[in-house]
C-alpha cells in the first residue's frame, strides 16, 4: 500500500511537464498542425526559466517568460509551416534542433548553479489532512495544480464553445471553416503559439521545480514522449491527463520495480509499445476517424486550392 | 499526397524519431576551433593540434564537462597548442568525428573520451597511422594507441567509511549509470568502505541504463529512498541525485549524499558530505607535453596506460575542490569509532585521513582492495594478502558481500 501511494506520489510530478506540453500538442495538433519543436520548445523554456529565476528570484515571472520563449519558437513553426506552408516535419525537427543547441549556449553560465528560489508545496485545505491520502496526494507545488486545472478547462472550451468549435473545424477541414468565416490562418497560428506556451511551462517546470537546476539537454526527449503521448491521448485534453501520468507512472516504477528482476529497459519501452499500437490502429481511415485524429492533420491550407 | 500517404509519413516520422529519442538525446555536434595566432618570424615555432571527442555535451557537469576543464587547462598552459572538440557524440557515429577529425582539421592527436569509442578509436588508429590517439577508460593497444583513466575507487572507498559512519538506517543507494566493470568496480569500493565501519549496513543498487538522465536519476534516487535507503552515492553524469538529498533534508529527512566528477556541494550544502573529483588536466598536460617533446610517436604507445589515483592527483576527495570533507558532517564522523587491525581503535574521521596519507604514498601502503574479499554468495575472491591487480579491476563483474543490488547480465 505504502509503496503504490509512494509511487504514485512520484508519477504525478514525474508526468507533469509531460501534461503541459501534450495539452499544449493536442491544441496545436487540433488545429491540422504538426509540431515536432515541441522538445525546442520545452528546452528553451527550461533555460529561460532557469535564467530568470536565479537573476530575479522571482519563479513565477521565470515560468512566465519560459511559456514566452516556448511561444516565440513556437511562432516560428506557426511561420514557416502556415505561412510559408514547408513541410511541417522539417520544420519542426530543425526547431528542435535549433532549441537544444541556441539554449545550451544560452545555459553555459548557469552550469553548476544551484537554485535558490522555487516553489513551496501547497496545502490543499481539508484534503490534504485526510490521514494517508491527503499528505501524498494533495501536497504538491502550484504548477501540478494547474496542470490538472487546465485540463477540464481546455477539454470545455475544445467541445462546448465557439472557439473549440472553430480550432477543430480548421483541423478537419479548413476549407469547410474557411467558407464558414473562420480565420483559417489565425487559429491555426493561435493553436500553435498557445502550445508553444505550454511546451515552454513544462520546460520550465523540469528545470525550475523537478530538477531544479540547468543541465544541457535536460529533456532528453521528453519533447517526443509528449507527440507520442498526444497520439496516445487520441487528441483529448481528459485523455491527456491520464496518459500524462501513466507515463511518468511507468517512468517511476521502472526504478521501483528493478530489485524484483523486472528490467527496466522493458517498462521504459512500455510506453512506446502504447502508442505504436494505437498508430498501427489507426493506420486504417475508419479507425482514424474515430479515436479523433485531426483530418486536416499537415496539410497547409491555401484558399481556392482543391 | 493522399490522405493515407500523410498519415504514413507521420506514422513513420514519429517511429524513427522515437528509436532516436530512446538512444540518445539529440546529438548537437558543434565544433569550437580556437586558433592560435602564429606570429610570422623566421622561426615559427611548431604548434600541435589536439581534438576531443566527447561523448556528453560539455554542460553537463559530469564527465564531460570534468575533461573540457582538463582541454582549457592545457590550451592555457601551452601556447604551441591548439585544440578542438565535438559534443553529444554518439558511441556508435565515433568514425565519422574521427575521420573528420583526422582528415579535416589535421588533429595532431586525439582524445576519446568514452568506453564506446574503443573500437572506433582503434580502427581509426590502424587506419591513421601518423596520428596518436589515447582512449579513455578503454583497454585495447596499438603503436599510436595509448590508454588513459583517472580512477576514483580510492576515493569512493573514502566516501563508503563515511557514509557507513553516519546512515542511520544501515541501508544505503547507489545510483548506478551502466552496469560496466568501472561502475561495479567504484559500487565495490563504496561497498567495502561501508563495510569495514559498519559491517551489518548494506548497499542497494538501481540502474539508469543511461550515463546522462536527471530526471531517471531524481527517480531512481526517490525509489531508494521510498525503500528506507538514507544514504546515496552514485556514478551518472548529473546532480539530480544530491539535489533530491538537499530536498529531502531540507523537508526534515536528513538524506546523506556524495557527489560525482564536479564539485557538486553547492546543490547540497546541508546533504553533500563529501564526493569524487577529477583533474584530467593533469593527464592531458604530461601526454600533451610528451608528444610535443616527441617521447611519445606513432610506434611507442602500445604501452602507455595513464592510471592515475589519488597518489597521482588525478582523484580527489570532496564535494568542493578545497573542502574533503563537508565541515558541518565532521562532529558525526568524530563520534564514530572503528577497531582496525592495525591502527587500533580510531575515528572514521582520522580513519580517513590516514587511509588517504597510506594511499598517497608513492609504495601505495594502502589499497581497498585487499583479500580477504568475498562475492555476494560468499565466495572467496580476492585471498588474504592479495590484492586486486590492475587487469582484475579493470574487468570486474561480481559485487561484494554487503551489496545487495543485482548486475544484469
Amino acid at each position: 500500500m505504502q509503496f503504490i501511494l509512494s509511487a504514485l506520489r512520484a508519477a504525478i510530478p514525474a508526468g507533469t511537464p509531460l501534461l503541459f506540453g501534450t495539452l499544449g500538442e493536442v491544441y496545436t495538433e487540433r488545429s491540422g498542425v504538426l509540431n515536432l519543436g515541441i522538445e525546442g520548445m520545452m528546452i528553451m523554456g527550461s533555460v529561460t526559466a532557469f535564467g530568470v529565476a536565479h537573476t530575479t528570484g522571482n519563479v513565477w515571472l521565470a515560468i512566465l517568460l519560459a511559456a514566452l520563449a516556448g511561444g516565440l519558437l513556437a511562432l516560428l513553426h506557426a511561420f514557416a509551416s502556415i505561412t510559408l506552408k514547408v513541410n511541417q516535419v522539417v520544420s519542426g525537427l530543425a526547431i528542435t534542433m535549433l532549441g537544444l543547441g541556441v539554449s545550451g549556449m544560452m545555459g553555459k553560465r548557469y552550469i553548476g548553479q544551484p537554485l535558490d528560489a522555487g516553489f513551496t508545496a501547497v496545502d490543499i485545505p481539508l484534503l490534504s489532512d485526510i490521514p494517508i491520502f491527503g499528505p501524498l496526494l494533495f501536497q504538491f507545488d502550484p504548477l501540478v495544480y494547474l496542470a490538472i486545472l487546465l485540463v477540464p478547462l481546455l477539454w470545455f472550451v475544445l467541445y462546448r464553445t465557439r472557439w473549440g468549435l472553430s480550432l477543430r473545424s480548421v483541423g478537419e477541414s479548413p476549407a469547410t471553416a474557411d467558407a464558414l468565416g473562420v480565420n483559417v490562418v489565425a487559429v491555426r497560428y493561435g493553436a500553435v503559439f498557445f502550445g508553444g506556451l505550454l511546451a515552454g511551462v513544462g520546460g520550465a517546470y523540469l528545470s525550475v521545480v523537478y530538477a531544479p537546476a540547468w543541465i544541457e539537454g535536460m529533456t532528453a526527449g521528453a519533447g517526443w514522449i509528449v507527440i507520442a503521448l498526444t497520439i496516445f491521448a487520441m487528441w483529448d485534453p481528459l485523455r491527456a491527463l491520464l496518459g500524462a501520468y501513466l507515463f511518468g507512472g511507468v517512468r517511476v516504477l521502472q526504478y521501483r520495480l528493478q530489485p524484483l528482476g523486472i528490467s527496466p529497459n522493458l517498462l521504459a519501452m512500455l510506453p512506446f509499445i502504447f502508442t505504436i499500437l494505437v498508430l498501427v490502429a489507426s493506420a486504417g481511415e475508419a479507425m482514424r476517424r474515430r479515436i479523433g485524429a485531426p483530418a486536416a492533420l499537415m496539410q497547409p491550407y491555401t484558399r481556392e486550392e482543391r | 499526397m493522399s490522405d493515407k500517404k500523410i498519415w504514413h509519413v507521420i506514422a513513420l516520422s514519429l517511429i524513427l524519431v522515437m528509436l532516436t529519442a530512446a538512444c540518445a538525446p539529440e546529438p548537437v555536434v558543434e565544433t569550437v576551433i580556437v586558433p592560435e595566432e602564429v606570429e610570422v618570424e623566421k622561426e615559427v615555432a611548431p604548434t600541435m593540434k589536439a581534438c576531443f571527442i566527447y561523448v556528453g555535451p560539455i554542460g553537463d557537469y559530469g564527465w564531460t564537462h570534468a575533461h573540457n576543464e582538463g582541454r582549457l587547462y592545457v590550451e592555457e598552459q601551452f601556447d604551441w597548442l591548439e585544440t578542438a572538440y565535438a559534443e553529444s557524440v554518439v558511441e556508435a557515429d565515433v568514425d565519422r568525428f574521427l575521420d573528420r577529425f583526422v582528415v579535416e582539421e589535421a588533429c595532431d592527436v586525439v582524445f576519446t573520451t568514452s568506453f564506446g569509442f574503443m573500437d572506433g578509436t582503434l580502427a581509426a588508429a590502424q587506419k591513421y597511422p601518423d596520428t596518436l590517439f589515447f582512449h579513455c577508460s578503454g583497454f585495447m593497444r596499438a603503436p599510436n594507441l595509448g590508454n588513459y583513466m583517472a580512477d576514483f575507487y580510492q576515493v569512493y572507498y573514502l566516501n563508503g567509511l563515511m557514509a557507513g559512519a553516519l546512515s542511520q538506517t544501515g541501508k544505503i543507494g547507489y545510483v548506478g549509470a551502466h552496469p560496466i566493470p568501472e561502475v561495479v568496480r567504484h559500487i565495490n569500493a563504496f561497498t567495502l568502505g561501508v563495510q569495514e565501519v559498519n559491517p551489518d549496513a548494506t548497499v542497494d543498487v538501481r540502474w539508469l541504463f543511461s550515463w546522462y538522465d536527471p530526471a531517471a536519476a531524481r527517480e531512481a534516487s526517490e525509489a531508494l529512498i521510498a525503500a528506507g535507503v538514507d544514504t546515496l552515492a552514485f556514478t551518472e553524469d548529473s546532480p539530480a541525485v544530491v539535489e533530491v538529498g538537499q530536498e529531502y533534508t531540507e523537508a526534515g529527512t536528513p538524506i546523506y549524499t556524495f557527489s560525482h566528477y564536479s564539485p557538486m556541494g553547492d546543490f547540497g550544502p546541508d546533504s553533500a558530505v563529501s564526493g569524487q573529483l577529477v583533474d584530467w588536466g593533469i593527464i592531458y598536460e604530461d601526454v600533451l607535453m610528451k608528444a610535443y617533446l616527441g617521447v611519445y610517436d606513432n610506434s611507442n604507445l602500445q604501452d602507455i596506460d595513464y592510471w592515475y589515483l589519488m597518489r597521482e592527483g588525478g582523484a580527489i576527495l570532496g564535494a568542493r575542490f578545497d573542502e574533503p570533507i563537508n565541515p558541518i558532517f565532521e562532529d558525526d564522523l568524530k563520534a564514530v569509532t572503528v577497531t582496525d587491525a592495525f591502527l587500533g581503535e580510531i575515528s572514521v574521521y582520522d580513519l580517513i585521513f590516514t587511509r588517504i596519507d597510506q594511499m598517497k604514498d608513492p609504495a601505495m601502503l594502502f589499497d581497498p582492495f585487499s583479500g580477504p574479499i568475498y562475492d555476494q554468495d560468499g565466495n572467496l575472491m580476492i585471498e588474504a594478502g592479495q590484492r586486486a591487480s590492475y587487469g582484475e579491476l579493470l574487468s570486474i563483474d561480481w559485487f561484494v558481500e554487503g551489496n545487495i543490488g543485482s548486475i544484469p547480465r
